[in-house]
């Protein structure tokens, strides 16, 4: 056994994040670690790595008992992480960046062109197709998660643990991506797999192993097993199936006309006159792959963008060039696509977090009511199950899932006719994803308007009566949920056209 | 209520704690180097800081600018802002009380009250000035708030050495004296603290309250805590940040308006500026973290050292420059945290050149 983790437990004061966990990895297998957030996967890997000690258990590699005091001692034994967010120097080269800590030297000054050529002979070695000389902000995410791999590769590593990997890749990125841990695997790499996503574990792995409160509820071979199971494993109940009422839609809550709003100099339009209408009781999905114009798009209709050309009529109230606080005044809710850099304060509260954009309703005379916001705040917490400390932990240290039920909990709140949902369910668990789904859903019910934009495309399937596709800052096809195929949107979403 | 919470509040205490105990520690070295006995010297900086009823009530006295500039470079740092410019805030600050006290007419309190206003109201406006050419122009609020403070320093200077240079005076750069009845009333009889220190404790606690219980102070803290955030909630930066740099600017103006009615009785060239009142206060507020209660303790200290420094002085072969040496690495030790929030805090801002 190439590694094993044996009776792992962690303690964080009152709190116990792994307890008693067994681990183990064989050379060359895909293990996948799965579970709801805060379940304790990554407190389990950081430990792996080196960056937390464990309060009890063992690790072994080969037999051998280690300990891994930092990070360095976890890379001197032949461990890689690829985080969720990478690591990159964005304006430096890929050779650069892949050979970090252990640039090949002419002399005392670095040797770039060594550099290049050992990291062409690496990319070779394992089939990972890199241009040494690219500078990484000019390359795709897809393209940076594979000079991620490779510095770990290049450190040496025998066991690389990638967390949430797929979570920023387009379909096809992800389809490559999993042939080439399949390739790397068969070459001896052993990979440890952190993922929400059941159906790419099941395809990829070998085992599963599911966390529920920081224990394992289970280790599975994938061929034994189906997401069904996987999923009552993780979330310790059966899922209810989410209804889709018939509705027929109502009036017009948000109406976009010809929005256009310009690049920098000579550039092409980030928005290339857009043009559509949400209606009362409809949840209209946008899907696209990210960077054609979602975010602007966002911007745009919630004021926070100013727009070059065009129209934004919210509720029948022309908003076009108002301020974030004009938008919200017409009935706007938003749940922002990244939740650290819009939708949250890391460094406040939870209290503070779930205030915004509520003052009015809980202030008198410019004083706030603490104790109604504290009681709100605690049905909020009840309602949406939100694991916190307490209402005065600090945002940032709630999980993701977490923090996002609490916007959600939030936004919703508002009770406006018109609600933006973006990205709402990135990198949440099964559970929260069911809650939050539920509450865009029963929206739409109450004759709420809802924009949906996600590059889940299972999840806009799910959700939306009519899909919009974006292709560069242009609308490139609308297609009505019932004639919208997976395969469809695909097509529209890489610039083809609509059959 | 808040429920208290004391591994955090321990944890806050931490840094400043650890900070002060490096600092000291440094200011050992260097007195080793000088010569001087390490234990004699501290011993003389302790008594000359709080030894007698007397020497602490002037360390107390020496807090009170530092106090006042403190807030008020604390609510603008809460607020995400830098100011710089305290210095410059406080010398309008106390040219323009020292102008009012003398030329308001009318009974003594009226002066006083008509001084503590345009103080108030020159700082506060003054420092607005900076916050406007930021939402105006863009120009940054580091580089403007500290180039004003040459120019109201310079200014003022001009203004007491020429045009309102007291009549018939001793010949320095000086207003003439202000009627009595202006006095700010002492403490205690025979010592030199005067009601200023009160009114800038109720102020401290009024900013802690203010910071916590409004809907504007809420604001301010997100505002601060995460520009994209408040602006995503519909906060209003640009007047939010007017609205702080003039409330920030007019603590400041007060520093220099009690120093004024409280200590010298005139403004007189570079009162302000040599003492350095307005760095002192500016390294108080990242002592405390930005907390209006904790820059008042931190004030303190750093009047303590100072009229430490000058008993060491006194009574000992050590240099005065030693407490300068103390109060720098206690900064020095203190600003990497700082810098490191301050760097975040660009990057958001550079991640959206709308909004923020």
């Amino acid at each position: 056994m190439l590694l094993q983790m044996k009776g792992i437990t962690k303690r964080y004061g009152s709190l116990t994040a792994n307890s008693g966990v067994d681990f183990s990895l064989e050379a060359g297998e895909v293990h996948a670690l799965v579970g709801e957030n805060g379940a304790g996967k990554s407190t389990l890997m950081r430990i792996l790595y080196g960056e937390e000690q464990p309060s009890e258990g063992r690790i072994y590699m080969n037999g051998t008992e280690q300990s891994f005091s930092s990070p360095s001692d976890a890379i001197a034994a032949g461990i890689g992480m690829v985080h969720q967010h990478f690591m990159l120097f964005p304006s430096f080269t890929v050779a650069e960046n892949i050979v970090i800590g252990r640039e090949p030297k002419a002399g005392v000054t670095f040797d770039r062109k060594a550099a290049a050529e050992q990291v062409k002979a690496l990319s070779e070695k394992y089939g990972m197709p890199v241009d040494p000389w690219a500078k990484v902000a000019e390359c795709p995410v897809g393209v940076q998660q594979r000079i991620e791999i490779l510095k770990v590769l290049n450190q040496g590593a025998k066991i690389v643990i990638m967390d949430e990997p797929t979570g920023a890749l387009t379909p096809l990125e992800v389809e490559w991506l999993l042939k080439a841990i399949k390739r790397l695997s068969e070459q001896g790499i052993s990979f440890i797999l952190i993922s929400h996503k059941l159906h790419e574990v099941l395809d990829s792995s070998e085992r599963i192993t599911v966390l529920r409160d920081g224990r394992v509820t289970g280790t599975v071979r994938a061929k034994d097993t189906d997401a069904l199971q996987l999923s009552s494993l993780m979330v310790g109940r059966e899922l209810v199936k989410l209804e889709k009422k018939h509705m027929v839609p109502g009036q017009p809550i948000l109406d976009v006309q010809q929005v256009t709003v310009r690049g920098g100099k000579g550039a092409k339009p980030l928005l290339d006159q857009v043009s559509f209408q949400v209606r009362a009781g409809e949840i209209v999905g946008v899907a696209g792959v990210s960077g054609n114009g979602q975010s602007e798009l966002l911007q745009a209709v919630t004021g926070l963008r100013r727009i070059d050309v065009g129209k934004v009529a919210l509720s029948g109230q022309d908003v076009t060039g108002r301020s974030p606080f004009q938008f919200r005044e017409a009935g706007l809710a938003h749940i922002p696509e990244d939740r650290y850099m819009w939708g949250s304060a890391k460094e406040e509260s939870v209290t503070d977090n779930g205030l915004m954009g509520h003052l009015r309703s809980f202030s008198k005379g410019g004083i706030l009511r603490k104790s109604q916001i504290r009681q709100t705040m605690a049905d909020w917490v009840r309602s949406f199950n939100i694991k916190t400390g307490s209402l005065d932990t600090k945002a940032g240290h709630l999980s993701g899932g977490n923090m996002q039920k609490l916007i959600v909990a939030r936004e919703m709140a508002h009770g406006t006719p018109f609600v933006i949902a973006a990205e709402p369910t990135r990198g949440v668990d099964i559970g929260a994803m069911e809650t939050i789904h539920e509450a865009l859903l029963k929206r739409r019910e109450e004759q709420g308007a809802i924009l949906l934009v996600s590059s889940e495309l299972t999840e806009i399937l799910k959700l939306s009566d009519r899909i919009l596709v974006l292709f560069e800052g242009r609308i490139a096809g609308e297609l009505t949920a019932e004639e919208a195929t997976e395969e469809q949107i695909s097509i529209l979403m890489a610039g083809g056209e609509q059959r | 209520m808040r429920r208290l919470n004391w591994s955090t509040y321990a944890q806050a205490l931490l840094m400043p704690l650890a900070a002060i105990l490096l600092g000291l520690l440094v200011g050992a070295i260097a007195i080793w180097t000088v010569g001087g006995s390490v234990l004699t010297t501290y011993q003389e900086m302790w008594k000359g800081a709080f030894g007698s009823f007397y020497f602490t009530t002037s360390t107390l006295t020496r807090a009170v600018p530092i106090i006042f500039a403190a807030l008020g470079v604390s609510l603008a740092f809460r607020a995400g802002f830098f100011n710089l410019g305290a210095e410059g805030q406080m010398i309008f600050g106390a040219l323009a009380a020292a102008l009012a006290a003398l030329y308001v007419p009318g009974p003594g309190v009226v002066k006083m009250l008509a001084a503590i206003v345009a103080g108030m109201l020159a700082g506060g406006l003054w420092s607005t000035l900076a916050g406007w050419l930021d939402t105006k122009f863009r120009m940054n609020l580091l580089i403007t708030t500290l180039l004003l403070n040459y120019i109201a320093s310079l200014f003022a200077g001009y203004l007491v050495a020429f045009p309102l240079k007291e009549k018939g005076g001793s010949g320095g750069a000086q207003t003439a004296m202000l009627d009595k009845s202006v006095w700010m009333p002492k403490l205690f009889d025979g010592m030199t603290l005067h009601a200023g220190f009160i009114v800038a404790i109720v102020i401290a606690v009024l900013l802690a309250l203010f910071l916590r219980y409004t809907t504007k102070g809420y604001e301010i803290r997100m505002l601060g805590s995460n520009p994209l955030f408040a602006a995503y909630g519909g906060v209003n930066r640009g007047r939010l940040m007017l609205m702080s740099m003039m409330m920030s600017g007019a603590l400041a103006g007060l520093a220099g308006t009690f120093e004024v009615l409280g200590t010298q009785y005139r403004y007189i060239d570079n009162m302000l500026s040599t003492p350095g009142y307005a760095w002192s206060g500016i390294m108080a507020t990242l002592l405390a973290g930005s907390n209006p209660i904790g820059s008042v303790a931190a004030a303190i200290l750093l009047a303590a050292l100072q009229t430490g420094g000058m008993g060491v002085e006194r009574n000992t072969e050590v240099p005065l420059e030693i407490s300068s040496v103390i109060q720098s690495s206690l900064i020095l030790f203190v600003s990497a945290r700082i810098t490191f929030s301050f760097i975040k805090r660009k990057k958001a801002r550079a991640a959206d050149g709308h909004s923020a």
